[in-house]
């Protein structure tokens, strides 16, 4: 029974890593409609911020680490006047293109600028575990958990109660109404992206906390994709439902499946859930339905 | 007068060709090109700078280009062949080997290919016989790769045998009377780390005196955490973790084991090293018992013959490249092959070196290990297997006292059954 609930609990703390690496997916697509393909890229930007800032210049972790969110920040609000500006008012196929664009781009660059070398990542939070009795947990993703229900939290609430976030919804519906309301959509899809890119930084620390970093962890972004789509894209709340629900059916996977089939089934699993569910609700467990009139 | 001008102008390329046509005394179909040095022949590198394995290129292909300058100026121009080569970089990728292979034999016509890992021996293996040019790698072998007649040349046994070698040299080392309860965390990203495992797993079967295998868990190449698994590595009680995927697992599985608070020593390749995943574990004092197990000299002391050539490499050749694990990889790559080369001329002359004639080379030559200044153990293949199936051995590295140092030098590999 301990052993159940310690995989259920690391699973879903698994899961709601996921749903914050997600949370720069439907930021991004809430403003633009725009399904970011790149996003597993923004995580390695943010996280080779962290590490150049802190590690890498030697600065205080946490004065370092504001720099890189900072950093992070400026980075997200450049892509729009680089890569979208001239997209704005074309069809959102265009903008994901680009995107796919970018993550070749962002690959590039990163290799080039940072090397293919595994750095070490810094320990921002404590990596000894919280133990309850027999329960260990891992204290870097038990803190991202909380941290991702708090966010997910707050982020909801700023597109759902506040003019900015209400306007970059209006960009997500239509860039030409939103225009005709006075909106300036560029404005609204280079704060999408310097949200996603901000909260991508924020992603590599709960996942990368004293481990270490490579080009290669894009790959969190594509283990991150059935939490976003099982979400909803447009649901920010829903990420934390989906998290849970992926990451307890990974963890279980991963206790009871692997060992008897032998393999890792729970790398496939939370995918069979996703399309399971995707079957039955095609707009995701918390995504808006869209009703269009003929 | 323009005419004039373009009718002097073709004189000139026409006499030019003619005299550069005239000076080739090369084989036109080995891709021989006779100059001041003897005949040139092209060597295909296939590289990862953009992959998975990226981080460890950089000093493994300046190694194996320093090598190959040194043997130019020293042996080639001596018996009359210069080689060449060309870097390719496949991003350890077997769809993108396949797609830039056909480019490389036309454009090079090279009469060997130095390869990097699975990716190669799974796009190549099966048209290396038609195409006649053997891959020579730096890798350890696969068990899928493990058959005879075939041009792929590995100078390691599989990473199973360096991993058995190693489970012996354990139980002997720890004094064990009974069999050393393995635990193993891989993944089924590629199907050479599913291979590792089935090898151990095979070794355990037929030597169940020496290993049992009491767990295995898959998991993500690049995990955000192992905790389940290695928790569940503690409850089968395992004596050691054999890791020989990347250092990210290694560094994952480090965390849980802290995490735990258990200390169970892990076991590494060649490719995630101590010196690797300690850099990336934040100080190599971080692998504190842990070890390293593969095929060629470990690059932990500074002295002896092996380190003696890498310091002429640097100091005469501009090697810029530590003495770590993939440089000493890259050297020893380049000079079993150069060796080869070097045994190829006697066989067949120097003017006429093929691919054929480097595959018939490689099966004829006996290396010793001073040939290879010490990087390697003694080499002789054999048609039965892609690697010299004989006087197997591993060399162990670990971490004593903060320090990397070897724990062991050549320690004999147990003969293995295919799997």
């Amino acid at each position: 029974m301990i052993q159940l609930i310690e995989y259920a609990l690391n699973g879903a703390l698994l899961g709601l890593l996921y749903a914050l690496i997600a949370m720069g997916f439907v930021v991004i697509y809430r403003a633009s409609k725009v399904f970011n393909f790149a996003q597993g890229e923004l995580v390695v930007v943010g996280a080779f911020l962290v590490w150049f800032f802190t590690l890498d210049l030697g600065l205080p972790l946490y004065v370092g680490f504001a720099l890189a969110l900072i950093g992070a920040a400026i980075f997200g609000l450049i892509i729009e006047p680089l890569l979208f500006r001239r997209l704005v008012g074309q069809s959102t196929f265009s903008m994901v293109m680009v995107t796919i664009g970018l993550l070749i781009l962002l690959r590039g660059l990163v290799l080039v600028i940072f090397g293919p070398s595994v750095r070490p990542f810094p320990d921002l939070i404590s990596t000894a575990p919280i133990t309850f009795g027999d329960i260990t947990l891992n204290r870097g993703l038990a803190y991202g958990g909380i941290f991702t229900i708090l966010l997910a939290i707050g982020v909801s609430l700023y597109f759902s109660r506040t003019r900015p976030g209400l306007r970059m919804t209006v960009v997500a519906e239509d860039h030409q109404i939103a225009q005709s309301m006075g909106i300036s959509v560029r404005r609204s899809i280079a704060y999408a992206w310097g949200m996603g890119m901000v909260l991508s930084t924020l992603g590599a620390v709960f996942y990368l906390n004293g481990k270490s970093v490579t080009f290669l962890v894009a790959e969190i972004g594509f283990a991150a994709l059935p939490v976003a789509l099982l979400a909803g894209l447009e649901s920010v709340g829903g990420l934390i439902p989906a998290g849970i629900i992926v990451g307890v059916a990974q963890g279980l996977a991963a206790g009871y499946i692997d060992p008897v089939v032998g393999g890792s089934f729970s790398a496939v699993f939370p995918y069979l859930v996703m399309v399971i569910i995707l079957f039955l609700r095609p707009s995701g467990l918390f995504g808006w339905r869209i009703v269009e009139r003929v | 007068m323009v005419t004039r001008m373009n009718g002097r102008a073709l004189a000139a390329t026409v006499a030019a060709t003619t005299l550069l046509t005239a000076c080739g005394g090369g084989d036109e179909d080995s891709g021989g090109d006779a100059g001041a040095g003897g005949t040139t022949y092209n060597q295909a590198w296939l590289v990862d700078f953009s992959g998975p394995y990226a981080d460890v290129y950089n000093e493994l292909q300046a190694a194996r280009e320093a090598t190959n300058e040194w043997w130019n100026e020293t042996v080639g121009s001596e018996i009359g062949v210069q080689l060449a080569g060309e870097p390719y970089d496949h991003r350890y990728d077997a769809a993108q080997v396949a797609s830039l292979w056909p480019g490389i034999l036309s454009e090079l016509e090279p009469i060997m290919a130095m390869g990097v890992g699975g990716p190669d021996v799974a796009a190549l293996q099966q048209r290396l016989p038609q195409d006649q040019v053997p891959l020579l790698m730096n890798t350890a072998g696969y068990g899928y790769a493990w058959s005879a007649d075939q041009w792929v040349f590995n100078p390691r046994a599989t990473y199973a045998h360096e991993a058995t070698g190693f489970v012996d040299w354990f139980k002997e080392d720890r004094g064990l009377d009974r069999p050393v309860r393995v635990a193993m965390i891989s993944s089924e990203a590629a199907p050479a780390y599913v291979d590792i495992v089935d090898g151990m797993e095979a070794f355990a079967e037929d030597f169940p005196d020496m290993a049992e295998v009491v767990a295995v868990e898959f998991a993500d190449v690049q995990p955000a955490a192992l905790n389940s698994q290695v928790s569940r590595i503690v409850d089968a009680e395992a004596d050691v973790i054999i890791i020989q995927t990347n250092t990210t697992q290694a560094v994952v599985t480090k965390q849980a084991l802290e995490s735990l608070g258990v200390e169970i020593p892990i076991m590494l390749s060649s490719h995630n090293s101590l010196q690797a995943t300690g850099a990336a574990a934040g100080g190599i004092e971080e692998l504190e018992g842990d070890y390293e197990s593969y095929g060629f000299v470990v690059p932990a002391a500074q002295e002896g013959t092996a380190y003696d050539f890498y310091q002429m490499l640097v100091e005469d050749y501009g090697l810029e490249a530590e003495w770590t694990v993939p440089t000493v990889q890259g050297i020893a790559h380049q000079l079993y092959a150069n060796r080869t080369v070097e045994h190829a001329v006697e066989m067949v002359g120097a003017e006429n070196l093929t691919g054929q004639a480097m595959y018939d080379a490689l099966l004829d030559v006996e290396l010793t290990a001073e040939d290879l200044f010490e990087f390697l153990p003694p080499l002789d293949w054999t048609e039965e297997a892609p690697f010299p199936t004989s006087g197997l051995t591993t060399s162990i590295g670990t971490i004593e006292d903060g320090e990397y140092a070897r724990a062991e030098l050549d320690h004999e590999i147990p003969e293995l059954e295919k799997w």
